[in-house]
């Protein structure tokens, strides 16, 4: 064993000499990055979902929360969506503001494009741009030329003209019929403009071939093309570290990043983590999912740290399916929500993260956003049980003995309320409902439904109608287009995503309308009366926003954060570090 | 020898051809990568679901499907992630970085067991053997997560406030985008800053269970007749326990140590997330399961159970080495 105990002593030594030297390196090395990187200028965001595949946001590859961060200011947009929810023209690349003006069944918009916009390889941007942009998107049926990858058509299927004049500088797009959300199109970290220069091909399959690609992530995005303040360099990736790292754009004609590299490192959901990178200065922003303890933590790294909490437009509600049997009578439905203080729920769930928190009352709007207004009747205020009683009774139920209504054909009160599993939130949020629901006379159960968000093949998803209640989120938005699969009748089996299965004429009506009205002030009226009628057919219940939590360095000034699609790297390019 | 590994070889093809077909079974049955699109508001339209499920195979027979897959795997070509990106690709870039986080780790974890565990069985009953057991097992009970954030609190921070920079790291295998603008020694000294953290962690950690299995298996030998006729010959104390004793004793570890590091090859899941190395047990967590990819899940069976496989094989000949009366004819 000679041999092994010499090795086993070198490999010590090793080891130990190894350790050492890392030591000292470490120590001079800690005075051109880590903690003070704010010296060298940069900023190390943590990103916390997964690293982007693809970075070409129109296809399910590229659809991912840091592929919309990493390219939250690498693609010209020509609206964007404030931290107030508001939708703001882009100053930079337009000279003015869009013009929108229908006449008849059709709607033509004009953007004056500023002349000094460019690419960042000098090409200018023109109506080319927004014509390919359109080209890729208006269809994703194959028989119709379209792109069968495409996650969304929204509104470009309704463009029938994209025109450009002043050498390209004033772009002319047509919608027929006019288009509510024209505001919407070439806007957002994932439809925004495309440099046709790169991307367009002579025919429509090779277009849609490119777009079926994508630009995965190995390979960067195509000659590095950048129209905004960023780039992102393909030698700036490193796949397997899952780093990617902007850098200010050379040829951006706006105002020029502050910091010489935005760094997005990978670090996964776990909280730990984050605080402990956060507090040993190896990150410098996080953007985490909220959780108490995460929060708290966050809080005591203060005044190294500053942090933040929002409400978002993400949202949880409860989802009555009208196909069961007790649920498909409004009494019942009606009684549910008089039974449950929303309030109490809003307390023992994000009531825990900030002061701020309020319970949701209304379908389509949240309490943040210019357009809310409280629709609900003065009775879903509190918990109503006598009301409900009453409803219940007038529908045929009695009381039985063991304090549960029944009804002689239904059955017994019992409901089961479904959501996601491992989701702790949304299981309080049941949990706090259940004895409320109990005073009322109604049985509620929790349910951990792993299929809840499957096919239509999985019988108790959402889609298939296997379930009685269910609590999840939607994401709302500053737009309205979005909203009419949500609450529209279904037609036959076609249910969208009206998962309640209910609805009315009137509603439909509405929607009819409100989708082809372009003026904002008579979308907030339609949307409000469909709200109304909407608390009173009771396909759904609103209960409140989930928060968003922003964390970073006081050494960086300029943080906003933006807690809608647009993220909290909306205005990096503003910020500056100490 | 040879045939011996030869057959070794051929039993555990057939046993890797089972376990992937059971894994395919269980994950063509639960996972729906489909199931994330269907919620987005609006929905994207119907055509994208047809092209997707066309894409990913989800209209094929099952049994098909399994060919696909395996005729593929059996010419290096694992298939494609439901994002497009080749599953090869991706493996062998986490092999590495799983094998820079676990080799420093295991070997030093294997000295200290030895050392450790020669000196519980040499001195037992004495107060260092009592020491070390109390040790060994506080290291055996910590749970490793808990483990790595103390070391990331205590460790790091004190060190760090030592030397007043930043000398230990808690995030990654380097500083991020310091490649872009260092080179040289200063990020070789990063890359190691960064190293020293996860090495620890799993270094000790391993180390505390196979130091127990040290120690009996010395505790057997120290007692066995040759021993005393070694002794009775006039060889020293320290001669007989270290050629007789340690020799023989060496063999149960070899086992334990053989089958660890397959394991940690296919993931030490719990320091790759802490300290976050983007390594194998990450990519079956988040990349496999976490996004319904059975690709990316089938891959890293496929990898992983080669290298429990060989270092299987490699404990059996490390058996020969050590005792002749096992080497085969």
């Amino acid at each position: 064993m000679k041999l092994s105990k010499r090795s086993a002593a070198v490999l010590a030594a090793g080891v130990a000499g190894a350790m050492t030297l890392s030591a000292c390196g470490g120590s001079d090395d800690g005075g051109g990055g880590g903690s003070e990187s704010g010296g060298s200028g940069q900023v190390v965001f943590g990103e916390s979902t997964d690293f982007p595949e693809n970075l070409f946001p129109l296809i399910s590859a590229g659809n991912a929360t840091s592929t919309a961060n990493i390219e939250a200011q690498l693609f010209p947009q020509t609206f964007e969506v404030q931290p107030d929810f508001t939708v703001k023209w882009n100053e930079e690349l337009l000279t003015e503001e869009p013009v929108s003006e229908v006449t008849g069944d059709t709607q033509t918009v004009t953007y004056k494009l500023n002349p000094d916009a460019v690419w960042s390889d000098g090409e200018p941007i023109t109506a080319d741009d927004f014509d390919v942009a359109w080209r890729m998107q208006r269809s994703s049926d194959p028989a119709n030329g379209g792109c069968p990858e495409l996650l969304s058509t929204s509104g470009y299927e309704q463009i029938t003209a994209v025109e450009g004049t002043d050498e390209g500088k004033t772009v002319t797009v047509t919608y027929s019929p006019p288009f509510a959300d024209w505001q919407a199109s070439f806007t957002g970290n994932n439809s925004p403009l495309f440099p046709a220069h790169v991307v367009d091909a002579p025919t429509q399959e090779e277009l849609c071939a490119k777009v079926a690609a994508g630009w995965p992530i190995a390979d960067g995005i195509p000659s590095d093309i950048s129209g905004g303040p960023w780039q992102l360099k393909k030698e700036n990736i490193d796949v397997g570290g899952q780093i990617a790292v902007l850098t200010p754009n050379e040829n951006f004609w706006g105002e020029k990043p502050k910091v010489a590299r935005l760094v997005f490192q990978n670090i996964g959901n776990d909280p730990t983590t984050a605080v402990q990178g956060l507090s040993r200065g190896e990150l410098n922003m996080i953007y985490p999912q909220p959780q108490l303890d995460l929060v708290d933590q966050v809080a005591d790294l203060a005044p190294n740290v500053e942090s933040e909490i929002s409400f978002g437009l993400s949202f949880e509600h409860l989802d009555f399916n009208s196909q069961d049997p007790h649920l498909a009578d409004v009494n019942v439905r009606k009684a549910f929500a008089l039974a449950l203080d929303r309030q109490q729920v809003v307390d023992q769930t994000v009531g825990q993260f900030s002061s701020d928190a309020e319970v949701l009352n209304n379908h389509i709007w949240k309490t943040n956003q210019p357009e809310y207004e409280d629709n609900a009747p003065a009775e879903y205020n509190a918990a109503n049980p006598e009301q409900a009683k009453q409803l219940l009774q007038q529908s045929g139920y009695t009381l039985g003995q063991d304090g549960v209504f029944t009804h002689p054909q239904r059955g017994r009160l019992a409901i089961q309320i479904d959501t996601t599993a491992n989701n702790p939130l949304r299981q309080t949020t049941i949990e706090v409902m259940i004895p409320q629901l109990k005073a009322a006379g109604i049985e509620g159960t929790f349910n951990a439904n792993t299929d809840i968000f499957n096919g239509p093949d999985k019988p108790t998803s959402l889609i298939a109608g296997g379930f009685q209640a269910a609590v999840f989120a939607w994401v709302g938005n500053p737009f309205v287009s979005a909203q009419p699969p949500i609450y529209q009748s279904p037609q036959g089996d076609a249910v969208g995503q009206n998962y309640a299965r209910v609805g009315t004429p009137e509603i439909d009506a509405l929607f009819a309308e409100l989708i082809r009205t372009t003026e904002r002030e008579r979308q907030v009226e339609i949307t409000n009366q469909i709200d109304v009628l909407l608390w009173d057919l009771m396909p759904t219940l609103p209960l409140y926003q989930k928060p968003t939590f922003i964390a970073y360095s006081s050494n960086i000034d300029g943080v906003v954060d933006n807690p809608t699609q647009a993220g909290p790297l909306w205005n990096a390019s503003t910020w500056t570090v100490e | 020898m040879f045939f011996f590994a030869v057959r070794r070889i051929l039993a555990s093809v057939l046993v890797l051809l089972v376990s992937s077909f059971l894994v395919f079974t269980l994950c063509a049955a639960s996972f729906d990568p489909l199931a994330k699109y269907y919620n987005l508001n609006p929905r994207p339209p119907e055509s994208f679901f047809t092209n997707l499920r066309e894409q990913l195979g989800l209209n094929d027979n099952f049994f098909l499907r399994y060919w696909h897959w395996l005729s593929g795997a059996v010419t290096g070509d694992f298939g494609e992630t439901i994002n497009g990106t080749p599953v090869a690709d991706q493996l062998f870039g986490r092999i590495l970085v799983t094998g820079r986080m676990i080799v420093a780790a295991v070997v030093i974890a294997v000295i200290l067991a030895i050392v450790v565990g020669v000196i519980g069985a040499v001195r037992q009953h004495r107060p260092s053997d009592y020491l070390f057991t109390f040790l060994v097992y506080v290291l055996i009970a910590l749970p490793t997560f808990w483990f790595a954030a103390l070391l990331k609190e205590f460790v790091a921070g004190g060190v760090n406030d030592l030397f007043g920079a930043q000398v230990l790291f808690t995030i990654g295998e380097e500083t991020p985008g310091l490649s872009l603008y260092a080179s040289g020694w200063e990020l070789w000294s990063d890359r190691l800053g960064h190293l020293v953290l996860p090495t620890v962690s799993l270094a000790l950690l391993s180390f505390a269970a196979w130091s127990r299995f040290q120690r009996s298996a010395m505790l057997d030998v120290l007692g066995s007749d040759y021993m005393r006729l070694a002794r009775a010959k006039g060889l020293t104390y320290r001669r007989t326990v270290v050629r007789h004793g340690l020799r023989n004793a060496l063999i149960p570890l070899t086992t334990v140590v053989a089958l660890g590091i397959g394991t940690l090859f296919g993931g030490a899941v719990i320091t790759e997330t802490v300290f976050v190395w983007h390594g194998m047990g990450e990519y079956l967590l988040s990349n496999g399961i976490g996004e319904n990819d059975i690709n990316v899940v089938l891959g890293w069976l496929l990898v992983s159970a080669v290298f429990v496989v060989l270092f299987n094989l490699m404990a059996d000949l490390l058996y020969a080495v050590l005792d002749p009366r096992i080497r085969l004819a």
